[in-house]
């Protein structure tokens, strides 16, 4: 009975982890970060290597959660690691296929085509606005 | 023998896919198509009236490939007219210079700005951000902190990073000479209007039956 019990929880934690990285990889891929990085950087011929960074900070995602080691490291290492996760969280916010659509539609209503950039800088701050007030201010309120 | 009609020569047009115009002026043959022929038919051809804008017309008229052809072939009867490109142009009747209201544009600015700002507090709770950061400042530095700032300011900063690196936009000022995803979909937004009127306010386009 216990064997059967191990293998069968195996074998759930297996096909849930089957599911949610196939699922974690078809949601980068339908927001097109990597392809729009290598477009900006011209490294196209390095994307397989782009892929296994994907793989393997996913893997590390996982077994910092699952595993909660403590590194005793400087502080100062987690400005680095904060700048790229939030590069990361603002690519993924400006890839969300509703704000690239809403933008040309709201730019012809108000008529202003040649101001977009303008638009932009108003979402790009609003962003950079709403989350330094909720870290300083609104948490813990 | 029988009678071989020839068509002494061949004007090719290429109609352009869109042109502004103003109110009550007449449009050319050569403002709405580039056009290739003899120079002794060139300038004719090319001073050809299709079209007088008038006031019933509403800011958007389309004319078709079908009646610029017409209009050639009532002018010089024994050529060939050859067309390339677009079956239709787009004519934007453009009344004045449009002005954009300031307070309307300020208006939206903010809305944005605070849309923004709400949306991104929203997604942190929604996926537990602050949970998570606590942890890996834990998982780094081995102490609890209730605010770990030197974490979310950094990210804060990068997460405007991220979106002006995607938009491939700072200002006027550009990060490469590649069009940004939101240039490709507005031009593509215009695109589907395009196609749209080109085909419903082209009375050409399509027959009904007239039973209603």
């Amino acid at each position: 009975m216990m064997t059967i019990n191990v293998v069968l929880v195996m074998i759930i934690g297996f096909a849930g982890g089957l599911a949610v990285g196939s699922g974690f990889v078809a949601f980068l891929a339908v927001l097109g970060i990597i392809p729009r990085l290598t477009q900006l950087t011209k490294t196209m011929k390095m994307i397989h290597h782009y892929e296994a960074a994907v793989v393997m900070g996913a893997l590390a995602g996982a077994l910092a959660t699952l595993w909660d080691p403590v590194l005793q490291l400087t502080p100062l290492l987690l400005i680095p690691l904060g700048l790229a996760s939030g590069i990361f969280i603002g690519m993924l916010a400006a890839a969300l296929t509703e704000v690239l659509n809403v933008f040309p539609i709201l730019a012809k209503r108000i008529g202003v085509d040649g101001k977009i950039a303008i638009l932009l800088m108003a979402f790009v701050f609003g962003k950079v606005f709403g989350s330094l007030f909720q870290w300083i201010y609104f948490v813990n309120k | 023998m029988w009678e071989v009609s020839v068509l002494e020569k061949t004007v090719y047009i290429r109609l352009r896919h869109r042109l502004q115009i103003r109110p009550n002026q007449i449009i050319l043959l050569k403002d709405i198509a580039q056009v290739i022929a003899d120079d002794d038919i060139y300038v004719k051809l090319c001073a050809l009236p299709l079209y007088k804008v008038n006031e019933h017309d509403q800011n958007i008229v389309i004319i078709d490939v079908m009646k610029v052809i017409r209009a050639i072939t009532q002018l010089f009867s024994n050529l060939e007219v050859q067309s390339i490109g677009p079956a239709q142009s787009i004519v934007e009747v453009v009344t004045k210079k449009q002005k954009v209201s300031f307070p309307l544009f300020l208006l939206v600015w903010l809305l944005l700005f605070i849309g923004a700002a709400l949306a991104i507090m929203n997604f942190h709770e929604d996926v537990s951000m602050q949970a998570v950061q606590l942890r890996i400042y834990t998982l780094i530095t081995g102490e609890v902190d209730r605010k770990p700032l030197i974490f979310q300011i950094p990210y804060s900063i990068g997460l405007g990073l991220g979106m002006i690196i995607f938009f491939n936009h700072v200002f006027k000022k550009r990060l490469n000479e590649e069009p940004s995803p939101l240039e490709v979909e507005m031009f593509n937004y215009q695109l589907d209007l395009d196609n749209y009127v080109a085909l419903k306010e082209n009375k050409e386009s399509m027959k009904y039956l007239d039973d209603h």
